[in-house]
């Protein structure tokens, strides 16, 4: 297709350097159209425009986001793991919590399909040129349910209550070093700015659902939210019981296009089985999730659906830098150079995973850089390196980990692969409270294991998962992993807004990673939810909430 | 003894709520803020002097009162009970006599040994199949026992059917055999024998005089069960999906609920407590000989 280059200057004019550098790069072809409108999100570029300038630079516009309206006034049911703790925004930190809190409750943006953002209660965001200050555009004539109209005072407050180290607020480790208390300021009645301590490239992911404590209250919220579920999504409270569900009704005053079901109910359940069980047995309509081990049987039945997306979603293989057994990196490469993982996506997760190549870079991050080989298995080389490391002959080691979701399946994988070059792994499986321990060094299986298996749910963006469990000073850096060199990488990954300033940064980084393996990337999961035949219009983000506003039944 | 179990476990109450990747600042805080960072002694201290007042005390995970999610509990678990009481009771000792009256033919070798086989197997087991038999395959009644909200009596039993059927068949055996067992020597005394010699109809003997004495030791097993069937039913809930008073208490153990857990545990022993004395009320009620100021 032509370009239009007259068009495109007239679209230049008005944008930011970095903005102008993205489309440079998509029209020179360094940068995929996929990518260009993922990280044109990312710089607050509305959509309508990244379709108009994909349509100019010759790469055909944006799929038309109209779809076939389904039946409204539908009931929808869904099962889900009962929440494991109370209801409240700053502190949930279950997927159930944070799925229920999505139905009534609404983020400035959203990260939607191939990790996309899409303005919600912000009609536009920028930074400046250096990322250390992003401005917030609010929509107006939006209501809380309580009834006030939501303004910038209700945004500041919500922020910055999850900033604030004396909330109890589960977002803090994700604001930790980038937002303070009080950066975040009313300009007006409808802009919003945040002031970060260091520049980041990535951070209106950190106000979308990817922080999915970030929804936006009332400036006057104290606590109680399981009373009213205060909010200005298309859904109101019904009714909340704690262990039981909860209920919501069409919110009728609701800003955007009006919810399709008349109802939904969130029916909670104690372990996955139950719910498989609910489906089949067609007491639920759907399920929030499921795993591929235990939803084999919902797999293959073609009585249900299987919406799936690519998420970021792993379990890190953590090997200690600093003990005897791992301190030579050619011991760690051998052990990742075991992993069969083609089999690991086809077998443990038939199918529905991405390959992992020991690094948090993830197949679906726009930044992660392609053209880095993918470590395959190869158990001569690895045989090889162990001779070299002086460890030819072998050794026993324990493998810590948890019982959770397909962690001690793949644990067992590994123990059979890593025999061939004579490793003998004790597996030591402990329930999730146990691992976790107290989750500080010292009082934590999962920091102090000499080797571990750790779940991660999904990230819009690498930056926790490059800087908490692989810097020097990470937080959650099980693998005792101290290099410089990496640390300087993440910290300029971590400003650069630009979005091939970020790729070159990532593959320096996975090339480090691949040679140092202090974590085995084996795969990412994909999000797996199933729904009864006929139950259309359920739209799952890879962070795991689900909204329902388009849902029908046949 | 619940208390100190609860401390030795590991992780704290504010990483459970906010799970292994919060700050650890939010983490104090949060202690702080529900004062499980004070000694433990004074935890334990404040809560009995609460409780004897009949203050259960607040949730940890669910940040309101224990006593109303205690009551509820206690209520669904009495509900479930109930109903496989009525089930297995007269079914089982009817089983039981029948089989008595019939020894050793074949109605008897099918009571008994039907019986045993179904009582040996984990409630589990049997839950899952009868759920996939009539809540999948057939779909007659609905695999999870959580009725829906404002049910009525009947809406609410119909839920109940299906979990009480793994209890039913764990109960079955040990209450038919049980009462076989008494039939059996009751028909086998000296009482009996003259009851017939005397002239008195089939049908008099049995009832006045071999089920009475026959059925006591049934009626102390089945009034022992009380307790199991109110408090010891984790499995059950957990499959059917039931808010009973053994899913609360998992839920609070999981938590480190330590007001929940305990006003849970305390509930349970009062149940058992009160199912026991009701036995002997009972008994002495049946049995004549052992009334206080009897002469025997």
């Amino acid at each position: 297709m032509n370009k239009n280059y007259r068009i495109l200057d007239l679209i230049r004019r008005n944008r930011s350097p970095h903005e102008n550098h993205l489309i440079d790069g998509l029209v020179d072809g360094r940068v995929s159209r996929r990518d260009f409108i993922r990280h044109g999100s990312l710089l607050g570029v509305s959509l309508p425009l990244l379709g108009r300038i994909t349509a100019v630079a010759g790469f055909g516009g944006l799929p038309s986001l109209a779809r076939a309206q389904g039946t409204p006034g539908a009931t929808i049911r869904v099962a889900c793991i009962a929440p494991t703790a109370t209801i409240d925004p700053v502190t949930t930190s279950d997927f159930t919590g944070f799925v229920l809190l999505q139905q009534a409750g609404e983020y400035l943006c959203v990260g939607g399909p191939d990790l996309v953002l899409q303005p919600v209660l912000a009609e536009s965001w920028k930074s400046n040129d250096l990322g250390t200050v992003w401005t917030f555009k609010l929509r107006k004539g939006v209501k809380f349910h309580s009834g006030g109209e939501m303004k910038a005072d209700d945004v500041a407050a919500s922020i910055d209550r999850l900033a604030d180290p004396a909330s109890s607020s589960n977002a803090l480790s994700v604001f930790k070093g980038i937002l303070q208390k009080g950066a975040t300021r009313k300009v007006d009645d409808y802009t919003v700015e945040f002031h970060l301590d260091t520049p980041n490239g990535n951070f209106p992911y950190m106000l979308s659902s990817d922080n999915y404590n970030a929804i936006i209250l009332p400036a006057s919220y104290k606590g109680d939210y399981e009373k009213s579920f205060d909010g200005t999504g298309p859904f109101k409270l019904e009714k909340y019981t704690p262990k039981v569900g909860a209920s919501f009704v069409r919110n009728e005053n609701y800003w955007g296009l009006m919810a399709l079901p008349e109802r939904t109910e969130f029916t909670f359940f104690n372990d996955e089985q139950s719910q498989i069980l609910a489906l089949q047995g067609g007491q639920v309509d759907m399920m929030n999730a499921v795993s591929p081990l235990a939803g084999i049987v919902l797999l293959n039945d073609p009585n249900f659906n299987i919406i799936s997306a690519k998420t970021s979603a792993h379990n890190q293989f953590h090997m200690r830098c600093d003990s005897d057994a791992f301190k030579d990196p050619r011991v760690r490469r051998a052990i990742a150079l075991c992993l069969d993982r083609d089999k690991l996506v086809a077998g443990l997760h038939k199918g529905r995973a991405s390959l992992g190549n020991d690094s948090p870079f993830a197949p679906i991050y726009p930044s992660t850089d392609a053209s880095v080989p993918q470590r395959k298995q190869d158990i001569a080389q690895a045989k090889q390196l162990m001779e070299a490391a002086g460890a030819g002959k072998g050794f026993k080691v324990t493998l810590t980990t948890e019982r959770y979701i397909d962690i001690p399946e793949y644990a067992q994988l590994i123990q059979n692969w890593v025999k061939e070059i004579g490793i003998d792994l004790d597996l030591n499986l402990l329930d999730q409270g146990r691992y976790y321990g107290d989750a500080v060094f010292g009082k934590s299986n999962w920091l102090d294991s000499v080797m571990g298996i750790t779940d991660y749910a999904h990230r819009g963006v690498p930056n926790v998962l490059l800087a908490a469990p692989l810097k020097s000073d990470g937080t959650w850096n099980a693998a005792h992993f101290k290099n410089r060199d990496y640390d300087a990488l993440v910290s300029s990954y971590i400003a650069a807004l630009d979005l091939e300033a970020q790729k070159a940064s990532a593959g320096k980084i996975q090339n480090l990673l691949l040679e140092e393996t202090p974590v085995i990337f084996g795969y990412f999961s994909d999000l797996l939810v199933p729904t009864a035949k006929g139950v259309t219009g359920v739209q799952p983000t890879a962070m795991g909430q689900l909204f329902l506003d388009k849902a029908s039944k046949a | 003894m619940v208390f100190l179990g609860g401390q030795v476990l590991p992780g704290n109450v504010g990483r459970a709520i906010l799970g292994p990747f919060a700050d650890q600042r939010a983490v104090d805080t949060l202690n702080h803020t529900l004062g499980v960072d004070r000694p433990l002694l004074t935890q334990y201290a404040t809560w009995v002097w609460n409780f004897v007042q009949g203050d259960m005390g607040t949730s940890y995970i669910f940040r309101s009162p224990v006593a109303p999610f205690v009551i509820d509990a206690l209520g669904n678990s009495i509900k479930l009970a109930a109903v496989a009481f009525v089930l297995v009771v007269p079914i089982g000792i009817l089983s039981g006599v029948v089989a008595a009256l019939n020894l050793n033919r074949p109605l008897d070798r099918i009571i008994s040994l039907g019986g045993l086989s179904v009582a040996v197997l984990p409630e589990f087991v049997t839950g899952i199949i009868l759920v996939l038999i009539f809540g999948v395959w057939l779909r007659w009644l609905p695999i999870s026992a959580a009725w829906p909200r404002d049910s009525g009596f009947f809406t609410q039993l119909y839920y109940l059917i299906l979990p009480s059927l793994p209890l039913f068949l764990v109960l079955f055996g040990y209450i038919a055999r049980m009462a076989r067992s008494g039939m059996i020597e009751a028909l086998d005394s000296d009482y009996t024998r003259t009851a017939v010699l005397k002239g008195l109809p089939w049908r008099t003997v049995i009832w006045r005089h071999v089920l009475r004495n026959a059925l006591l030791p049934t009626i102390t097993v089945i009034a022992t069960q009380t307790g199991y069937l109110i408090g010891g039913l984790v499995v059950i809930e957990t499959l059917f999906r039931y808010q009973g008073i053994g899913s609360l208490i998992v839920t609070a153990a999981r938590g480190k609920d330590f007001p929940m857990l305990e006003s849970g545990t305390l509930t349970i022993g009062i149940v058992y407590a009160v199912a026991t004395l009701s036995v002997d009320f009972l008994y002495s009620v049946l049995n004549p000989r052992i009334r206080l100021g009897s002469d025997q």
